[in-house]
């Protein structure tokens, strides 16, 4: 029992978890003493001793579960113990849930710790769906209403879409450059391990009195610095959250920039590895932007300091324009990684290069630029500069096209293909690009100043928000991992369950998300629990669409839980895929490779004969392989 | 294919302006908008038809035979191609920025003689003043006569709200210590409903306020049966507060402040 | 922490003992990672620093206060100068201590790193003594906030800085690091997060006190 305490582990995490939340709340008695306040007043917002345990106790936690013991061994100038690996691989379930540094454990970690919150996101709007079935009030009140949309709406964005994209990438993009793993692998296993805190935090703040923050997603001040505790627990998460997302993409950043293997060149990169470079640049500069504007909510909040209190000097639009310095670009950051997984899947399907890949490359970068200067496309109501809407308006629309040059190069990429449409990933891919595309040109329609000035604030942005979500980032999320799928677990998934799963989720997606756009339009304003009967119908139809859209996730979930155990074996390479991660054993070897590949040509050359991408160590040894140069053939017209 | 193309979109459009999509309209602000949308609502048709039809087409001409393991043509890329789908899409959005430009400039164009209105939103209620009118008040109903431009300024007095009419298609946020403003020309007369369109509070749902679009002789006579004044708790702008603020400050010699908002 | 776990990763990718493991990395770009991983960091600090300069320029110039700092508050701008010259001269010292130990001059690295890391305190004790004296808080004003939030957050990253220096003055003074560019890594990261720090104060210092 003693060695396990001193062990790095759960009951050392545990005891760390009391003593950092025993820290924070002395912390708090100690400074109002020396303040000469009263010790325990609580009749205020801001809660000191429920919120600066919030912040201390998962650092204890983290203290005890071993996330900084090298760190601290190397700080305090004792000699390091030299890395016996132990924290590699994962050789039992029990090993998923230890501090791991191995790439691939913590991106299934991560794939499936986000998972668990997607359904729980997923519950939340069916909630607010059973609410909404008929008008009138039925089953929460008006204030629960608010925290539910507020809530399903973070945990999808900051637990869901944005960490399931690093789970994948995790997990492949290491192997698809040909290195043994990330730049950083413990600050790679602390990004994750900072995740389930952020949710336990945000989901916690149902618990707290006056109930979870119920300013929305966007929190906007001065609602969100007058609000009860919850909108304190929403302050801290999207910190814990944040400051995951930053270090992941900091460590992709550094991994994709100087671990490639020899001859991987940035034109020989696979378009997910530049979709997470691009990504990844937004993250490390935009995020902290969010960051900043919490902070100062929560300053507001806890300090009483006055950014958002116009009564004393405040400025109450600045809060958004922080906002959507980072909320922008965070949509890009919940859409691109999508976009590199799309490329992937398409040109292994389609048994082609895909189309314009230097375009593709640099519609990504375009993208990545332009994002940055879009934010204020969701204040042309606000009040904000008149001056400035009329620029924003421009840049948003042009935004459409580097999208649209994706877009078409994906089915470009399709013709003169030979197109294998057995894989669920497939079909969720070609089902992205057309639900994709009415998403983004309802996000056209948003950009257009007088289009917006009616539609903004209604369902047709719901619509829109769930087109581009759903049926973007979520589908290309389902598609990856059908598609890696045998890679990360060694085993085959149903195709006859991934088809129910395919079309069900495909016309539950329209069935519940086009009629939004109607009654939005038609004045049916977003975030009431309440509206007139008018929408009646619709919403009814919204409502059962969207319980059999959750029905059958079941089956998905059903599909991957059985077949991780039963399925058939996979095979290293069932797609017959070029990239690398493909050429090595499923699931890969602990340490990914015994020699580190050579690239020797583009990752997508099917179809010229003896092309290679990559030669694995130990094979052609010795012999000389010609470099791959891609061949000039056009299309015959 | 080019045929497909012209034919889904030209259905699509066909079916899509069937419907009357932004509802009743009772602005002449509404009618550049509504045009506006139907525009979009054809270009949208005929690109997403492009993208419909290229994917259909790809599906049915170059869907594998099962048991094919042979690799599709391996064409990199096609520069030519590459330039027309960057440059048209280029020309669409810059036309439809250009258009939007114009129809902003021309719905916000105000009036010499329009009417002012004040509009006080605060959670979870409207009101209204008529500042030519000794800013006589009226609470929950809004009176505007038909045909007159009508300049809406904007107070909020304690956390965001959004004025929004939609058969005037006109929305802004009321945001507290900025002065905003909606220019609306109602052009038909009737009762419609004022909704608060951003998020509020607990009762956002239900922050509504009746409007009242009537002839200039009627609403003469309603206004002339108003008789209180909007209470000075509502009348405050952002320098009005603050140069209470001073006087108070003066008055207690520090400068700690005093006013919280609402919470 | 997260600059301190970037920093301590120095040491994390250079094996030191010969074992059964994964394959060294190819090196495609010549730049260090470690290296590379502080300067990313510090892209997303100065993007943290440029949120609150944001909110800077809203309180100061689109609020449109009638002064700038409003009436009735007072900055020691001398000593806040005198605190620049402080945090500047460490900058050269922490240079100093880098210079050193590449010419393997341990007894220079041990003074550069051990005078860099009292400048850097006295550089927090004098912000600190200025939080206690100067007379208004946090809670006076939009002015009161942007003040202690600007200077505050910077205070944080000195503070940040100080552990990471003295990370390295402990190793320093048991006789670590060498000349070799993977020797010193553990000088060099603090280093270059040391200039970070000091550059930010006198953009922070410029905003707050002089413009
Ligand atoms: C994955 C997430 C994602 C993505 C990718 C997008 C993409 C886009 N979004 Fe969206 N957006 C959101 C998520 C996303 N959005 C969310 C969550 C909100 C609500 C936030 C809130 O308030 O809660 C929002 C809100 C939002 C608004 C504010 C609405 C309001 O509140 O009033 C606007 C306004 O301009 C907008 C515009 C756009 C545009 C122009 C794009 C473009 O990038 C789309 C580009 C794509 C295409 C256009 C399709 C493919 C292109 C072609 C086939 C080429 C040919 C096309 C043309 C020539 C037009 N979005
Ligand atoms: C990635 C993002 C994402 C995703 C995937 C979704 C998915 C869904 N969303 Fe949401 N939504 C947002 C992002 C997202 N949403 C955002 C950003 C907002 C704006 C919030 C704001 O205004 O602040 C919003 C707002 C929003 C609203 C508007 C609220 C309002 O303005 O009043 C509605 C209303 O219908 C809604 C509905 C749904 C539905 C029905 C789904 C469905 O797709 C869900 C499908 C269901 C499941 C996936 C559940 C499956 C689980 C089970 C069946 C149970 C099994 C359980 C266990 C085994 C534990 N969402
Ligand atoms: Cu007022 Cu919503
Ligand atoms: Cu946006």
């Amino acid at each position: 029992m003693a060695a396990a305490i001193r062990q790095p582990g759960w009951y050392r995490g545990a005891i760390g978890l009391v003593l950092g939340a025993a820290f924070g709340f002395g912390l708090v008695i100690a400074l109002r003493a020396i303040s000469g306040l009263d010790l325990f007043q609580t009749e205020q917002t801001g809660y000191p001793h429920v919120v600066v345990p919030l912040i201390t106790a998962p650092f204890g936690f983290l203290f005890g579960f071993g996330a900084f013991d090298y760190w601290f061994r190397w700080a305090a100038g004792k000699p390091t113990i030299p890395e016996d690996h132990s924290g590699h691989g994962a050789y039992s379930w029990k090993d998923y849930f230890k501090f791991n540094t191995d790439h691939k454990v913590i991106g299934t970690q991560y794939v499936v710790t986000t998972l668990f919150f997607f359904l729980i996101g997923g519950l939340l709007a069916l909630l607010m769906r059973a609410e909404l079935a008929q008008p009138g009030a039925q089953i929460v009140a008006a204030s629960t209403f608010n925290g539910l949309f507020s809530t399903h709406a973070v945990v999808m964005i900051f637990l869901f879409i944005i960490p399931v994209f690093a789970g994948l990438a995790n997990y492949v993009l290491p192997l698809m450059i040909g290195a043994p793993d990330m730049a950083f692998p413990r600050l790679n296993a602390l990004s994750f391990w900072l995740l389930p805190i952020a949710g336990l935090i945000f989901i916690g703040s149902f618990l707290a009195p006056g109930g979870a923050f119920d300013a929305g997603w966007t929190g906007y001040a001065p609602l969100s610095t007058g609000a009860p505790l919850g909108q304190s627990f929403f302050n801290i998460g999207v910190q814990f959250a944040g400051a995951s997302s930053i270090a992941t993409a900091l460590n992709f950043l550094v991994t994709i920039i100087t671990m490639r293997a020899p001859g991987m060149n940035l034109w020989r990169m696979p378009l997910l590895v530049w979709a997470n470079l691009s990504t990844s640049l937004l993250v490390v500069g935009a995020t902290p932007f969010v960051a900043g504007a919490q902070f100062m909510v929560f300053f507001d909040r806890i300090l009483g300091m006055n950014f958002f209190n116009f009564l004393e000097g405040g400025d109450v639009i600045s809060y958004q324009h922080i906002f959507w310095f980072y909320s922008h670009p965070a949509v890009y950051i919940m859409m691109l990684p999508g976009f590199g997984i799309i490329s992937e899947i398409i040109s292994t399907h389609a048994r082609k290069p895909v189309f314009g890949y230097r375009l593709m490359a640099l519609a990504l970068i375009g993208i990545v630029v332009l994002s940055y200067s879009v934010w204020a496309h969701h204040m042309f109501v606000a009040g904000m500069f008149s001056w400035l809407r009329v620029p924003i308006m421009i840049t948003t629309l042009l935004i459409a096209v580097p999208t649209g040059i994706k877009v078409f190069s994906w089915l470009g990429t399709l013709f003169y293909g030979k197109i294998h449409t057995y894989s669920t990933a497939m079909l969720f891919a070609l089902a992205f690009i057309i639900t994709f595309t009415v998403g983004g040109i309802s996000g056209v329609m948003l950009g257009m100043i007088p289009i917006d000035i009616h539609v903004s604030d209604t369902y047709f942005v719901v619509a829109h928000i769930h087109f581009v979500l759903f049926g973007g980032s979520v589908f290309t999320i389902f598609a990856g991992i059908y598609h890696w799928f045998p890679k990360m677990t060694g085993r085959m998934y149903d195709e006859r369950l991934g088809r129910i799963h395919f079309w069900g989720t495909v016309i539950g997606t329209w069935l519940a998300f086009v009629p939004m756009h109607w009654i939005g339009m038609d004045g049916m304003p977003r975030r009431v629990a309440d509206y007139a009967t008018q929408y009646g119908d619709w919403n009814l139809l919204i409502s059962v669409s969207a319980f059999a859209l959750g029905a059958v996730q079941l089956v998905f979930l059903y599909n991957m839980i059985v077949s991780w155990r039963f399925g058939p074996k996979a095979g290293n390479n069932p797609w017959r895929a070029n990239s690398i991660e493909w050429q090595v054993t499923s699931p890969p070897p602990v340490f990914n490779f015994d020699e580190i590949p050579r690239v020797v040509g583009g990752p997508y050359e099917y179809g010229t004969p003896g092309a290679r991408h990559a030669i694995m160590g130990g094979e052609d040894e010795g012999a000389e392989v010609p470099e791959t140069k891609p061949s000039t053939v056009t299309a015959p017209s | 294919m080019v045929l497909a193309v012209l034919v889904l979109g030209v259905v699509q459009s066909v079916i899509l302006l069937q419907f009357d999509w932004f509802g009743e309209a009772a602005a002449t602000e509404a009618a550049p908008i509504d045009t506006m949308m139907d525009v979009t609502v054809v270009i949208s048709s005929f690109i997403f038809a492009i993208v419909c039809v290229a994917l259909g087409y790809a599906l049915i001409k170059w869907r594998a035979k099962p048991g094919d393991e042979s690799d599709g043509l391996p064409i990199h890329g096609n520069t030519k191609l590459e330039i027309i789908w960057t440059i048209i899409p280029v020309i669409i959005v810059l036309g439809l920025g250009g258009y939007s430009w114009a129809v902003l400039d021309d719905i916000e164009k105000t009036d010499e003689n329009a009417l002012h209105v004040n509009a006080y939103a605060q959670q979870f209620a409207w009101t209204f003043g008529y500042p030519e009118d000794g800013n006589k008040w009226s609470e929950g109903v809004l009176h505007v006569p038909v045909n007159r431009q009508v300049i809406f300024d904007l107070q909020a007095q304690d956390v965001i709200h959004s004025f929004w009419v939609p058969e005037w298609r006109i929305k802004k946020d009321a945001v507290p210590g900025l002065a905003t403003d909606a220019v609306v020309t109602p052009d038909k007369e009737g009762t419609y409903q004022l909704v608060c369109a951003e998020l509020c509070g607990i009762g956002h749902t239900t922050m509504r306020a009746y409007v009242i679009v009537e002839s200039e002789e009627k609403y003469e006579a309603w206004l002339s049966k108003q008789t209180t004044e909007v209470p000075t708790s509502l009348l405050k702008t952002k320098d009005e507060y603050l140069e209470a603020e001073a006087k108070e400050q003066e008055e207690s010699g520090g400068i700690e402040g005093s006013g919280v908002v609402e919470e | 922490m997260e600059s301190a776990s970037i920093a301590a990763h120095g040491h994390g990718h250079v094996d030191e003992h010969e074992h059964h493991g994964p394959p060294e990395a190819h090196q495609s770009a010549r730049i260090d990672r470690t290296i590379l991983g502080i300067l990313l960091f510090i892209l997303s600090e100065v993007m943290l620093f440029g949120a609150f300069f944001a909110a800077y320029f809203f309180l100061r110039v689109v609020a449109d206060p009638a002064s700038w700092p409003p009436e009735g508050f007072e900055l020691p701008v001398l000593i806040a100068g005198i605190n620049t010259a402080v945090l500047i001269s460490s900058s050269f010292t922490v240079h100093y201590a880098l210079e050193a130990i590449k010419h393997n001059n341990h007894r220079g690295l041990k003074l550069g790193l051990t005078a860099t890391w009292l400048l850097g305190a006295t550089f927090l004790f004098i912000q600190i003594n200025e939080y206690i004296h100067i007379g208004f808080t946090p809670r006076d004003g939009a002015f009161g906030s942007i003040f202690f939030s600007l200077t505050g957050l910077h205070g944080a990253h000195v503070f940040v800085g100080l552990l990471l220096l003295t990370f390295a003055n402990i190793r320093a003074y048991r006789g670590h690091f060498g000349p070799a560019q993977k020797d010193h890594l553990g000088v060099e990261v603090p280093g270059i997060y040391w200039h970070f720090v000091d550059i930010m104060w006198i953009i922070v210092f410029l905003a707050v006190y002089i413009i």
